[in-house]
């Protein structure tokens, strides 16, 4: 399988790469951290409210994170010129999709991990019970996000104001992956928590028809 | 020249009739009244402009696969098209709310969709204006447009369930048809359909012109 | 006969924005063309020269 040999040394390189200088992961941290914390203000943060509005601002933060986290993503490769060697050292351009958004992915659900304590302490929401639950949806959610959003960064990485790109560009593909994400997350926020299949069914159709769609086109965008 | 000057007569005229129809030919809805009448023009325009982005989809693909110009041609052509169908249904739509339910918007299903449909494909065109080099623009944005329309059915669905799981007590729907409102409602929508056909073709030419000035400019710069 | 300026309203709104897309395409295009018809003068001065 020289597809998962190659994606496994990219990712090797990729985490390396972060946990060298760790800055991506704690400005990611904080920023999510502000958003939560800023978010609070707008409504009244009971308890039954938190309930109602938590999950929903939970993942709009986790989404403008992604938006603003996932730019340096192929911008790195660009400003250092090494995106021609990434695509010289491996046959299949997809190994290094595939890397950098599992990398990305990891990234993201350690991200929305470490909220999840903040957020019980925050809003007094007990979350424990339902953690593997839980666990299931960020990880789906954070897949998601991570893919559309490397694939994005590719192409956003090639205009101009990419910056703004980036987040204009994924925020309205990201539709479904908010509905869903926030639905699973809501249904076991409440006082009597139940996971969702439904909607984590739609979390894993998005997940797998875009996944889909960077293995067969995504060769186009690593083009010179 | 004379072939588009029949083919826009042609066109005008579908639309006269059918905007006739949909006023004198179709019963008046008996819960809405006048106003249902709105319909015939908000869901076909809802209907082509799926359609129209459907060409769009097949226009990045073709482009990924077989490199010519004209699929990109085609791509942007079929996506400025649709969004102005779109654009219609959006605006269409509040003014038929608003007197029907008293609301400006609701968020229905199919209207809401729509919305979200509108900003992915703002998104598409934006990004066309951000890329300067033809070829790679041709080329991030038929991946982009691919990604998008992929998007348009998980939208659709994830939408629907969320209203199915919330409902709201204010309906779009135009109940059961009756028959001649159903051939009233099909004859809109190919009057619309012509349109977005000839729509396409202009803004496809317009797109082959320009080919032409680069292809000019470039012959001026080597004489 | 209420709200038929709301249906009227919206069929007008409707065929402008068909009718602004069409007409700005024209306008577009007619642009273009002006600059073939300049670009192909200027083409056919530089061969002149060249003779």
């Amino acid at each position: 399988m020289n597809l998962l040999a190659n994606t496994s040394a990219l990712l090797g390189k990729e985490l390396r790469t972060e946990f060298r200088s760790r800055e991506l992961l704690t400005t990611t941290i904080v920023f999510v951290l502000l958003v939560v914390v800023l978010f609070s203000f707008t409504f009244d943060p009971s308890a039954t409210e938190s309930r109602r509005f938590g999950p929903g601002l939970l993942w709009l933060a986790f989404l403008f994170a992604a938006s603003l986290m996932l730019q340096s993503c192929f911008l790195r490769e660009q400003n250092n010129d090494t995106l021609g060697a990434l695509r010289l050292a491996v046959a299949d351009p997809f190994a290094i999709f595939l890397a950098k958004l599992s990398a990305n992915t990891l990234f993201l659900f350690l991200t929305e991990l470490l909220m999840i304590p903040v957020f019980t302490v925050l809003y007094n929401v007990p979350l424990l019970a339902v953690l593997p639950q839980l666990a299931l949806v960020l990880f789906l959610g954070s897949f998601g996000l991570a893919v559309t959003g490397t694939a994005l960064s590719a192409v956003s990485a090639q205009a101009r104001m990419r910056e703004l790109m980036l987040p204009l560009l994924l925020l309205p593909l990201l539709t479904p992956l908010l509905i869903a994400s926030t639905e699973a997350t809501a249904a076991l926020f409440d006082v009597k928590p139940a996971l969702r299949w439904d909607w984590v069914a739609i979390l894993a159709a998005f997940d797998v028809v875009f996944l889909t769609a960077v293995w067969l086109f995504g060769e186009y965008l690593l083009e010179e | 020249m004379t072939r588009i000057a029949v083919a826009a007569l042609t066109v005008c005229a579908l639309i006269g009739i059918s905007t006739y129809a949909a006023f004198y030919v179709a019963p008046t809805e008996q819960t809405m009244g006048l106003v249902q009448r709105i319909f015939y023009l908000h869901a076909p325009c809802g209907m082509t402009a799926l359609f129209a982005f459907f060409v769009s989809f097949i226009g990045c693909i073709g482009y990924l696969l077989k490199r010519e110009s004209k699929w990109d041609w085609l791509a942007v052509a079929s996506a400025e098209t649709g969004m102005a169908f779109c654009t219609v249904v959006l605006l269409t739509g509040p003014i038929w709310a608003h007197p029907a339910w008293g609301v400006w918007w609701a968020w229905d299903a199919r209207l809401t969709s729509t919305l979200v449909l509108w900003l992915l494909y703002i998104s598409y065109l934006v990004l066309r204006n951000m890329v300067e080099d033809p070829n790679r623009r041709a080329q991030i944005c038929a991946f982009y447009g691919i990604f998008a329309f992929l998007d348009v059915p998980l939208v659709y669905g994830s939408i629907w369930w969320w209203r199915t799981q919330h409902p709201q007590p204010v309906v779009f729907t135009s109940g059961g048809l009756d028959p001649t409102m159903r051939k009233v409602f099909y004859l809109s929508w190919f009057a619309l359909m012509c349109l977005m056909a000839l729509l396409i073709c202009q803004r496809y030419q317009l797109e082959k012109t320009r080919e032409e000035v680069e292809v000019l400019k470039r012959e001026v710069e080597n004489a | 006969m209420k709200n038929l300026g709301s249906v009227f309203a919206a069929y007008m709104i409707g065929w402008a924005v068909f009718f602004l897309f069409s007409v700005s395409i024209a306008r577009r295009t007619r642009t273009l063309r002006e600059e073939i018809e300049r670009l192909n003068a200027r083409l056919k001065d530089l061969v002149k020269q060249g003779k």
